[in-house]
């Protein structure tokens, strides 16, 4: 590996949403040991502040709702603004981590519930990769990396509209990998199976022995073995890939 | 450099083309060089040489030279 592929977060920016959740603290990790400076979007304030004790100037909490149009905005403005001001490096990664999964059958899915999903799972990152990607196409490069899941991919009974909301943040990766490319963005996303975290933790132990045998791999996965694979999405290592959907489920069979 | 000087170089750098082609009449996809990638880069050209952030509706609106003007103006932008 040479000192360049290892260098380039460096002197770079990540916002990373959902950043005080359990994937979202490890991505968060992740990326500041690598030696980038993190915007650290989430509502919990207070859990942002005791991020920032532990990592110190490497990580700039940002409170805002991924859901409210013109919060993203300022939100944006407010990163901008801290990078003319020389606090923090130039926007190089935006990871679309924040996100939200309703486990509800069809015919007692209310319209609202799908609209929360749609709006969490997919509006939200839409959003802001629309932002990102004109302060990275400044300077003609940049990675975004989408949290997707293997239920977008593989399906599952009783979670039509998280699946649904994840497939079309899918859909979005793929296309704006191709929309992209000229500017220099590369797009890709990492599709976690059944990962030990506050979301899951609700699994009884039966339902939970359910999954993991039609995981090759016999375990949950870790929110550090997601982060990796967001870390080798962002970096340069992964700098010919773009489009790509990364599994992290173990080999997940349905 | 005045702003409108500003301007056409910053059109001038986002789509490839010398300067005395950056007219008020110059216009979205009328020419090779301004395409949906290219609008794309002059957005992000205008917004760095400007110090704005636009908005979407703005970013839509802005199908020439001249409108273009119109729409930095809101963003307290002035041309002579």
């Amino acid at each position: 590996m040479s000192a360049s592929l290892n260098t380039v977060l460096q002197s770079a920016s990540v916002l990373i949403t959902g950043a005080s959740g359990g994937i979202g603290q490890a991505i968060v990790a992740a990326c500041i040991e690598r030696g980038a400076t993190v915007f650290a979007g989430g509502r919990n304030e207070e859990a942002l502040g005791a991020m920032q004790e532990t990592f110190g100037k490497a990580l700039r909490p940002l409170v805002y709702d991924v859901t409210d149009e013109h919060a993203v905005k300022d939100t944006f403005r407010q990163l901008q603004r801290q990078v003319s001001d020389g606090l923090a490096p130039p926007l190089f990664g935006l990871v679309n981590n924040a996100g939200v999964m309703l486990e509800s059958p069809l015919s007692v899915t209310s319209m609202d519930k799908l609209k929360q999903q749609l709006n969490i799972n997919f509006l939200a990152p839409y959003q802001h990769m629309q932002l990102a990607s004109r302060l990275m196409s400044r300077l003609r490069r940049g990675s975004i990396v989408n949290i997707v899941s293997q239920v977008s991919e593989q399906g599952s009974k009783g979670m039509s509209a998280y699946a649904a909301s994840k497939a079309a943040l899918t859909g979005a990766t793929k296309s704006l990998a191709k929309e992209l490319a000229p500017v220099g963005i590369r797009v890709n996303a990492v599709a976690p199976g059944f990962i030990d975290t506050p979301l899951t933790e609700h699994y009884e132990n039966e339902a939970r022995q359910k999954v993991l045998q039609r995981t090759v791999l016999q375990r949950a996965g870790t929110a550090r073995e997601v982060a990796d694979a967001v870390l080798y999405l962002l970096s340069e290592q992964a700098g010919y890939t773009t489009g790509h959907v990364l599994p992290v489920d173990g080999h997940f069979c349905p | 450099m005045d702003t409108q000087q500003q301007l056409q170089q910053a059109f001038s750098d986002a789509l490839g083309l010398p300067p005395e082609k950056v007219t008020d009449g110059l216009t979205y996809n009328t020419i090779p060089e301004w395409d949906s990638t290219a609008h794309m880069v002059l957005i992000a050209e205008l917004e760095n040489v400007f110090d704005v952030m636009l908005d979407t509706d703005d970013i839509i609106d802005m199908s020439s030279v001249a409108q273009a003007k119109l729409i930095l103006q809101k963003y307290d932008v002035s041309f002579a």
